[in-house]
């Protein structure tokens, strides 16, 4: 195993704050880069006032929303009202290889730390901004949540059982995947570049973008066939049985999923081969997919006096993909999370020992460590003046006095 | 492919092998969108993704299937069988030059051919060895078989997807390959950047469960220290979730904790246009989020609001609400988002004429923007066979051997 992280010696100017930044600059911090987070005691950003909190009790240092999308970094606390406060960035950008933000457009700008200011500072530098639909366009400007967002590039359109309303996912979902996964690896490719050519450059990230990157289907289906695809519940255009079936127990569920003949006979093996199943209608993929009610029906008449996960190993020996709709509490007491690592316990001054998920890439040689909680607000604030941009203890005395920093 | 406007293209040297499966195809995407020589190798029997609907004009045929289609741009295609000693031998060579080897076989599958990391690693020191399994490598849940929805369900997503005790609804488009995938080209690009540095390579293992538990939002943490089971957010308060509109749905976010500054737009806005009883949704109350839980106060708000909106579009709702700074966005069906004014203006979807499907495709474009590294779509999806010969003369095999290879069975050449 190497000593030495693939981004170690990387350092991050981070302005960025709530979900898809801070989830970008957790998972290059993971794999060894320095992440300074510029935050302000006077207007402490949204997440660290936003529940769950330890036992219950409100405040700044006591979110897991926050603290989850901030391990491993470093909190500095600059009040950018103050003409100082640029300074300091200024001085901290020449220190940088990448500065991120997610602000709405034209913040940045207003303190004239837009790219082009920016890019003088430092030629170097790899500049990436979020804004939810692109720097460009008649609605650059336009407020919006990663909830709304998902509606707007058709993620809700398409969740949500034919008979009702369409639900979308529950979640931000773009801010919490696909926008910043697809950030870190865009700042990659921009490392990449620079490392060849010594060269920074511009990286735009747009929320609505980047979801629909993973949202190909519908879109083409209706360039192509000129047909709007339509929500289907949990049904599936290639399987059938293909659901969400009810278990004993409130709120438990099994999915089931069967895509082969071979895995028909497995689920009907489990059942114990009762007799409707061998109703003609149900013989082939075609007739199931043109009997589903029915079909979907007599199977959860079946798995409703079942446990959930006694019934997924057996269909799961017999060959069948099955797998509990499984909670929050599942999610933390599952024992393949639990053996491969995928939670880290840390120890942090207010909320004790919590927990995170890491990044879900194991790298065998240079695996992504989780170090440090999610910083208290402006915890770091000497330690970055002093180390990073060389103050002397007096100067520092000085900013804390003029309230340049807290 | 990506080329800087000097004409460097910093990633042309670069080589992905991406073995086709369900699982790596965006995987291989994401580094054909940067240049990358990336060489799609099916197995005989074909890329399981050739099968799945819907297809162009509706009927199966393996080279039509539009999930096919989009996930593989910009790559080349050459079809060989690994489990015969010639075919392992070309998958050698090919090794030998590659950065990045992507794939998503069962855990041990590969090994079983003789071609696991340990095997590959002797070839080429500095390969990149990117495996995306369903639970990952290890693990009691290892060798289960798996579908997006399966992912969904154990990753801990489908369960948000729903209130109160109600079933949950599954996202669309396998958003758990999506996931996985990403997580897989960003854990690769990381180990690639490594070996670039040092010349190691190294194993990345990846699993789609895990890739899915990462987006819980705040749930896991939500029982961790408060000991409570969360679902999902919107529809279970006033002002946030869906309303009915004149031509479909919106979406709206107009109460977030105690702020008021979502709230007093719209309620502002339904005054103005004198809205019934829309009054009653100024009092103070109304910023309280246990006020806005109460069943029958969340169906004063649906009953005053979709008045309102009922007489209006959706698209009007949502650029009109901007104006006032009302967050209430639309319901976006495909022809919508295809439709969309900002995506327009910024010529997001790409359109590229394929000679062999008699068809111009409109496609997503690139997912971010570089400076530097502009995105093109350069060519479509391979056909079954298509780079075969011109990839195995590149290995110095000659026409002879490429023949007689491809008699036997061990190759398949278009």
């Amino acid at each position: 195993m190497s000593n030495k992280l693939p981004l170690q010696g990387i350092r991050i100017t981070d302005f960025s704050w709530v979900g898809a930044g801070p989830t970008t600059t957790r998972t290059l911090a993971e794999y060894g880069a320095e992440v300074i987070k510029i935050e302000s005691s006077k207007r402490p950003e949204i997440l660290r006032l936003t529940g769950p909190f330890r036992d219950a009790i409100p405040g700044v240092n006591r979110s897991g929303y926050f603290s989850n999308r901030n391990p491993n970094k470093k909190s500095l606390d600059l009040n950018m009202k103050h003409p100082k406060a640029r300074d300091l960035v200024v001085d901290l950008i020449k220190k940088s290889d990448i500065i991120i933000n997610n602000f709405t457009l034209g913040v940045m700008e207003k303190w004239d730390l837009g790219y082009e200011d920016v890019k003088k500072i430092n030629p170097q530098i790899i500049y990436v901004t979020m804004p939810s639909q692109g720097s460009t366009g008649p609605h650059a400007d336009y407020m919006g949540f990663g909830g709304t967002m998902s509606a707007l590039v058709g993620i809700n359109y398409l969740s949500g059982f034919p008979e009702g309303e369409p639900f979308g996912t529950g979640t931000n979902y773009p801010d919490h995947v696909p926008n910043p996964a697809h950030t870190a690896f865009g700042i990659m490719a921009a490392l990449w570049y620079r490392k060849k050519t010594g060269e920074g450059q511009y990286l735009e990230i747009a929320q609505t973008e980047t979801s629909l990157n993973f949202l190909p289907t519908a879109v083409m289906n209706y360039s192509l066939n000129d047909e709007i695809l339509e929500r289907i519940g949990n049904r599936n255009l290639n399987a059938a049985p293909h659901g969400v079936y009810t278990t004993l127990g409130n709120s438990r569920w099994i999915a089931i999923a069967a895509f082969t003949e071979q895995e028909w006979t497995g689920i009907k093996q489990v059942m114990g081969f009762p007799a409707w199943a061998d109703a003609d209608k149900f013989a082939t993929l075609d007739h199931r997919l043109k009997n589903q009610d029915e079909l979907d029906a007599s199977i959860e008449e079946w798995t409703k006096g079942h446990d959930g996960y006694q019934l997924m190993n057996k269909l799961v020996q017999a060959g069948v993909r099955a797998g509990v709709v499984q909670n929050p509490k599942d999610l933390l007491e599952d024992p393949n999370l639990i053996a491969r690592n995928f939670y880290k316990y840390l120890d942090h001054p207010e909320m004790r020992r919590h927990v995170y998920n890491i990044t879900p890439c194991h790298l065998s040689k240079t695996p992504g460590q989780l170090t440090s909680p999610a910083p208290l607000i402006g915890e770091h604030t000497d330690e970055v003046l002093r180390e990073v941009l060389g103050l002397s203890e007096k100067e520092i005395q000085v900013l804390k006095a003029q309230d340049v920093v807290g | 492919m990506v080329v800087d406007p000097n004409g460097k293209n910093f990633f042309a040297n670069v080589r992905i092998l991406e073995l086709a499966g369900e699982l790596g195809g965006y995987t291989g995407k994401l580094f054909a969108n940067l240049g990358a020589d990336v060489i799609r190798i099916e197995l005989p029997d074909g890329d399981p993704t050739r099968h799945e609907r819907p297809f162009i004009e509706g009927a199966p045929d393996k080279e039509k299937s539009i999930r096919y289609q989009y996930l593989n741009t910009n790559k080349r295609g050459v079809v060989l069988d690994l489990t015969k000693p010639e075919g392992k031998d070309i998958f050698y060579k090919l090794v030998k030059t590659a950065d990045c080897l992507i794939e998503g076989f069962a855990p041990g599958y590969m090994d079983s051919l003789g071609l696991g990391y340990e095997q590959l690693n002797e070839f080429n020191p500095k390969l990149v060895y990117t495996a995306i399994t369903p639970y990952g490598q290890n693990g009691p849940y290892k060798d289960y078989p798996y579908s997006d929805l399966i992912s969904m369900a154990m990753g801990g997503f489908l369960f948000l997807a729903g209130n109160g005790d109600n079933k949950p609804c599954l996202a669309p488009d396998k958003q758990s390959y999506f996931m996985a995938d990403l997580y897989a080209a960003y854990g690769g690009i990381v180990a690639m950047y490594h070996a670039d540095n040092t010349g190691e390579g190294q194993f990345v293992d990846v699993s789609v469960q895990e890739s899915v538990a990462t987006a819980l939002e705040n749930a896991i943490q939500t029982f961790d220290l408060e000991g409570k089971i969360r679902r999902a957010f919107g529809a279970v308060e006033a002002g946030t979730g869906t309303y009915l509109c004149q031509d479909g749905y919106v979406y709206m976010m107009a109460a977030m904790g105690t702020n008021s500054y979502l709230w007093d737009p719209v309620v502002k806005w339904l005054i103005e246009e004198k809205i019934p009883d829309a009054e009653l949704l100024s009092g103070k109350e109304w910023l309280d989020p246990n006020f806005r839980r109460i069943e029958q106060n969340k169906a004063t708000f649906k009953r005053i609001f979709e008045h309102f909106s009922k007489q209006h579009t959706k698209n009007y709702l949502y650029v009109e609400g901007q104006k006032r700074k009302a967050v209430i966005y639309p319901v976006n069906s495909a022809k919508d988002v295809l439709e969309n004014e900002q995506l327009l203006s910024r010529e997001f979807f790409k359109k590229l004429a394929v000679e062999h499907l008699g068809k111009t495709v409109t496609y997503p474009g690139s997912p971010f923007r570089l400076e530097k590294m502009p995105w093109a779509l350069k060519q479509s999806a391979p056909v079954f066979g298509q780079d075969t010969e011109r990839i195995l003369a590149e290995c110095k095999y000659s026409d002879s051997q490429i023949k007689s290879l491809a008699e036997r069975g061990v190759i398949y050449v278009k």
